[in-house]
């Protein structure tokens, strides 16, 4: 019985008021996520066709020339290797860093960790197209500008914040008796972190990658700025180098979003259970 | 390492592993300082930027002449900026309303009984896991004037007469921006919400329906002041993150028309990597900065209040 609910209900049976709320739920969403189903299907529908009016809400004569093209002509896979070869070094230093925050946040009880917490939450606001300027300029004067180094280390700084905020949570959830009863054994803490904690936090840590590497793959901002050599551009630019005009070919940046964002929405819908979870365990605290 | 018999003396071998805490403040210590140095580095770094001239000439020394506020009084002076500051205040202020109003609506529907309401709340939170540039080429072509189907869909439903131009009318193209960026972050907000509520105690809801409440006084009487503290808090993220929009606006409208839809981050780098001009960059971006950070200074201190409620 849900309480919150409003007079209808008792001008209503229950079962019928529950299926037209599934139904209305059902066509809100729908609505709400058309978008995202109208950048799928127009990768899938000729250079005619797209500009159809009306237009068609299903392609008329699905074809696959599009994303042929966004391979052949656009080089698709050297910018999807750019963006896998940047977001798994960042996805393993965010973990790694943010394990070690969190966990540590969790078992030191001194006013260093409020210093330590308000200091990530505070340095986490800055918008990272401001930090960018400062950083090409600072790693142009170390000379790793135009390596993907560069790319890693600023990108990491975007999302590791926000791992210490979601992970730290979920590491006050482990008792630590537990350590504790391994020191008994000679464990040290190191040891007791690797084997006990660790392994217990199996399920956040996928959450926070799969979130630092879905962030680390759509950044733009880092690698436009500091991969800036021309023959990198490519790998760095992607999907905008071809909207700038006006009369742009529909079907083919579309094909290409696609491609770029199957990997998000597959681990989205993977993980969607625990992703929903997880930022609503820790995201405000 | 010492290993005493099991259980006899495992309260100094406890004793003796709380003593190793040296290695809880490295693992305290390595994310801070990572963040100090790549991000609060380079935030006062521009700040020292914005009171010097930077040239192409001079950007890899550390010495350059200073100009005191000569920076500060360029920007202040140029109309464009004071456009774009508004730009970002309506910017905001839309995104923060729009997001906890909708948020709030929708956390609260999908909080009624009824088959895949989880499921399908989830499901919303895919538009925020997608890279801001393909929200914004997206939402280029949905809004496209003569074959975008938003127009499609409006002239059908006789809502509009001719087709509007969303992203070439300087009238519009800032509202364009807004919808897009509202669509991309409201169902993270919606989620944060939802969890505040879910926290809240049924039996209030029982007792006041006891007392004759209507489902119009529960909400203004019990739902509303136990999500007070949440709804600032989400109101103050809601406003970091739309000061960090940044791809999303890049890959839509590039801030134009005329500067009609730009916000102080995009005009920075705009400064520093269209025009070059670094130092008016910083001082923008400096401004940008300061304005954050008093926001994030409100966020912290409602988490605290929260934290201790």
């Amino acid at each position: 019985m849900n309480h919150r609910d409003d007079g209808a209900a008792r001008r209503m049976p229950k079962r019928t008021r529950r299926i037209i709320l599934a139904v209305v739920a059902f066509a809100g969403v729908a609505v709400y996520l058309f978008p995202i189903y109208w950048m799928l299907i127009s990768g899938f529908k000729s250079s005619a066709e797209i500009f159809a009016n009306p237009p068609t809400f299903f392609p008329s004569a699905p074809n696959l020339d599009a994303f042929r093209s966004v391979f052949v002509q656009e080089n698709i896979a050297r910018y999807l290797r750019h963006r896998v070869i940047i977001a798994i070094p960042v996805t393993a230093l965010t973990l790694g860093l943010g394990a070690m925050g969190a966990y540590a946040m969790s078992r030191i009880r001194s006013r260093l960790v409020d210093v330590a917490l308000v200091t990530v939450l505070l340095l986490q606001v800055f918008p990272e197209a401001l930090i960018a300027t400062p950083m090409f300029i600072i790693f142009k004067s170390i000379g790793i500008l135009n390596t993907f180094f560069a790319v890693i280390l600023a990108t990491t700084s975007k999302v590791l914040a926000f791992a210490l905020v979601i992970l730290r949570p979920m590491f006050l959830q482990v008792p630590s008796e537990l350590e504790e009863a391994s020191y008994v054994d000679g464990c040290t803490r190191f040891q007791a972190f690797w084997r006990i904690v660790l392994p217990l936090m199996r399920a956040p840590l996928a959450v926070v990658g799969a979130i630092a590497f879905a962030q680390a793959y759509g950044q733009f901002v880092y690698p436009i700025t500091l991969l800036n050599r021309q023959e990198l551009q490519p790998g760095s630019v992607g999907i905008y180098a071809f909207i700038g005009a006006e009369t742009a070919d529909w079907h083919r940046v579309m094909a290409f979003a696609s491609i770029y964002v199957l990997p998000i929405i597959a681990l989205f819908l993977l993980l969607q259970r625990n992703i929903v979870s997880g930022l609503t365990a820790g995201a405000l605290k | 390492m010492r290993r005493g018999p099991r259980g006899i003396d495992a309260a100094w071998l406890i004793a003796m592993a709380h003593a190793r805490s040296p290695l809880l403040l490295v693992f305290l210590l390595a994310p801070v300082f990572y963040l100090l140095a790549l991000i609060g580095f380079p935030i006062l770094y521009n700040i020292l930027m914005s009171f010097q001239e930077v040239t192409l000439g001079n950007l890899s020394k550390l010495l350059r002449p200073f100009v005191g506020l000569d920076n500060y009084r360029e920007v202040f002076a140029d109309p464009v900026f004071r456009q774009v500051f508004v730009n970002s205040l309506v910017f905001v202020g839309v995104n923060v309303v729009g997001q906890v109003t909708l948020g709030l609506m929708a956390a609260l529907f999908f909080a009624e009984t009824f088959a895949g309401a989880h499921f399908l709340r989830g499901l919303l939170l895919a538009t925020w896991m997608l890279p801001g540039l393909v929200v914004g080429a997206l939402w280029k072509w949905m809004f496209a004037s003569q074959y975008g189907v938003v127009n499609f869909v409006l002239e059908a439903l006789h809502a509009i007469g001719g087709p509007v131009h969303w992203l070439s009318d300087p009238a519009i193209a800032m509202t364009t921006v807004n919808i897009a960026h509202i669509w991309y972050i409201m169902p993270f907000s919606m989620i944060l919400i939802a969890a505040a509520l879910t926290a809240i105690p049924l039996e209030q809801y029982e007792a006041a329906e006891l007392d004759g409440a209507g489902p119009v006084a529960r909400l203004r009487y019990i739902t509303l002041p136990a999500l007070r503290p949440t709804l600032l808090a989400v109101a103050c993220l809601v406003t970091i993150y739309s000061m960090r929009a940044f791809d999303m606006i890049f890959a839509l409208t590039q801030g134009g028309p005329l500067d009609s839809s730009n916000v102080l981050p995009l005009l920075s780098y705009q400064f520093s990597f269209q025009q070059f001009k670094f130092g008016i960059g910083a001082a923008v971006g400096t401004f940008a900065v300061v304005f954050v950070f008093a926001v994030a200074l409100v966020y912290v201190r409602t988490l605290k209040h929260e934290a201790r409620a």
